[in-house]
């Protein structure tokens, strides 16, 4: 519906500062200097992160629970005479994976929040998806709202900075889980899709069944600082449309009928080789 | 009806956590039977079996409290004992109100989740021996005749075989009967507990 660029909002961070220009050098004007935007989008990145603390909190605490049954049963076990070691072996190997799946949620999310410098490689979207989709589930089971996927077949790559684009996906996620907080419990659902666009674009798109926007704070969405939440800062959107426009794309919002929303993110893909 | 030995269900949807605490009940000769979600609980659950139920509050799909209000609904007696995340004592505080038996919070001693248990099991054996008891009782009571029953109510007031000879125009004698009738039917063994059975079903 709105896979042009041009009619998107065309708001940047830092707008408010820098008067707009209709130059031709609209583009270079816009931009905050780099250590500037590097800076923001740090900052951006740890709040969002900041944000799902409680989920991957909750989930961390699963395996740390999982272990302390196991040891305290082994414990016991090793108090009794006649215990069979294979028991006691089975508990252990099970204590192994538990560790293991604890360090794997602090390690998603260390690469997550690891500070990196633009770099940008070819990727597929439904990858960059799937390693985030852990910290997606575990922020979206704290909220009882399940995540489904609809990730399609045979997208071109797109060249983008992999963290940058994950966060704009986090972003997403985020908004669609409060927007669902107003729901009945068990009612929300979120879905996450990606699809090829017109003009070899891919889209992704995350998609909730909340009460959705109003048109009035639909056209504002993506402004800096514009927030609907008495907490937010307004800079989430804002700094998912500074990315999706370094990497040459668009994010818009679109309503979903009959009811919820769609957040999605357009991104040039590559020809294949 | 009642199968003898209680069950232990443990609804997790975390299989990590389900699986260690199968492991931990196992390990003191507990047997539990976990489940991943509300509804499967829901699809296995009779009301008939003795146990109790160790739910996790937060799950996908039907949470922990929704499935005890469901309960609640079903006029089930299986005590709850609620297991919670970090943080998450305001539903913890809101099951109680619902009635659950108690909660934990995660991660817990093995001798505090153990000893839940133990005590869960002891209320519900109680609860249902009480719960039979009074089935029981009324069972005798319905098989009652209404002249019975007449009698029945006359001796709950106190009321000696003369007077109530009088009130239902029969002869002492047959009064004697009837009375000797409803100590029969019901078992009752004193007057005293006769009134008590009596009471214990209008309650």
């Amino acid at each position: 519906m709105n896979a042009n660029p041009k009619d998107s909002p065309q708001h940047v961070v830092g707008t408010p500062a820098e008067p707009p220009q209709s130059s031709g050098a609209e583009q270079r004007s816009h931009a905050p200097p780099a250590a500037l935007h590097g800076r923001l989008l740090q900052v951006s990145r740890m709040a969002t992160i900041g944000e799902m603390a409680a989920g991957v909190a909750h989930e961390l605490n699963q395996p740390l629970t999982a272990i302390a049954n196991y040891a305290q049963a082994c414990s016991r076990l090793l108090s009794r005479p006649g215990t069979d070691p294979s028991e006691l072996q089975q508990a252990l190997a099970e204590i192994t994976a538990e560790a293991a799946r604890a360090a794997d949620i602090i390690r998603r999310l260390r690469a997550l929040s690891h500070s990196r410098q633009s770099d940008r490689a070819p990727v597929s979207v439904n990858a960059l998806v799937r390693e985030v989709i852990d910290l997606v589930e575990s922020d979206a089971r704290l909220h009882g709202v399940p995540v489904s996927l609809d990730l399609a077949n045979e997208l071109p790559n797109v060249l983008v900075d992999a963290a940058q684009i994950q966060h704009v996906i986090l972003n997403f996620v985020r908004n669609g889980l409060e927007a669902l907080a107003s729901r009945p419990s068990g009612a929300g659902r979120l879905l996450i899709r990606t699809a090829a666009a017109p003009q070899y674009e891919v889209e992704l798109a995350v998609i909730d069944n909340g009460p959705g926007i109003t048109g009035e704070v639909a056209g504002r969405l993506f402004d800096p600082f514009f927030s609907t939440k008495e907490s937010g800062t307004g800079m989430g959107l804002a700094i998912s449309n500074t990315i999706a426009r370094m990497h040459g794309g668009s994010v818009g919002y679109r309503p979903v009928l009959p009811a919820g929303a769609c957040f999605y993110i357009l991104l040039p893909g590559q020809a294949s080789a | 009806m009642q199968e003898s030995a209680p069950t232990i269900y443990v609804v997790d949807d975390d299989e990590g956590v389900r699986n260690s605490l199968r492991f931990l009940l196992k390990s003191v000769g507990l047997m539990a039977r976990t489940l991943a979600s509300a509804n499967e609980f829901l699809n296995t659950y009779k009301p008939q079996q003795p146990g109790c139920l160790v739910l996790d509050v937060r799950m996908p799909g039907m949470s922990g409290l929704e499935l005890q209000q469901q309960l609640n609904l079903r006029g089930a007696i299986i005590p709850v004992i609620f297991i919670t995340g970090h943080g998450d004592i305001p539903m913890a505080v809101e099951a109680m109100q619902h009635g659950a038996f108690d909660f934990l919070q995660k991660p817990f001693r093995d001798q505090d989740l153990i000893d839940r248990i133990q005590r869960a099991l002891e209320r519900d054996a109680r609860n249902r021996a009480a719960l039979a008891q009074h089935e029981r009782i009324r069972a005798s009571f319905d098989s009652l005749t209404p002249r019975e029953r007449e009698v029945l109510a006359l001796m709950t007031q106190g009321k000696p075989n003369k007077v109530m000879a009088a009130e239902l125009g029969v002869s002492q004698r047959t009064v004697e009967i009837h009375r000797a009738r409803v100590m029969e039917k019901t078992g009752a063994a004193s007057l005293a507990q006769l009134v008590r059975m009596a009471m214990d079903l209008e309650s």
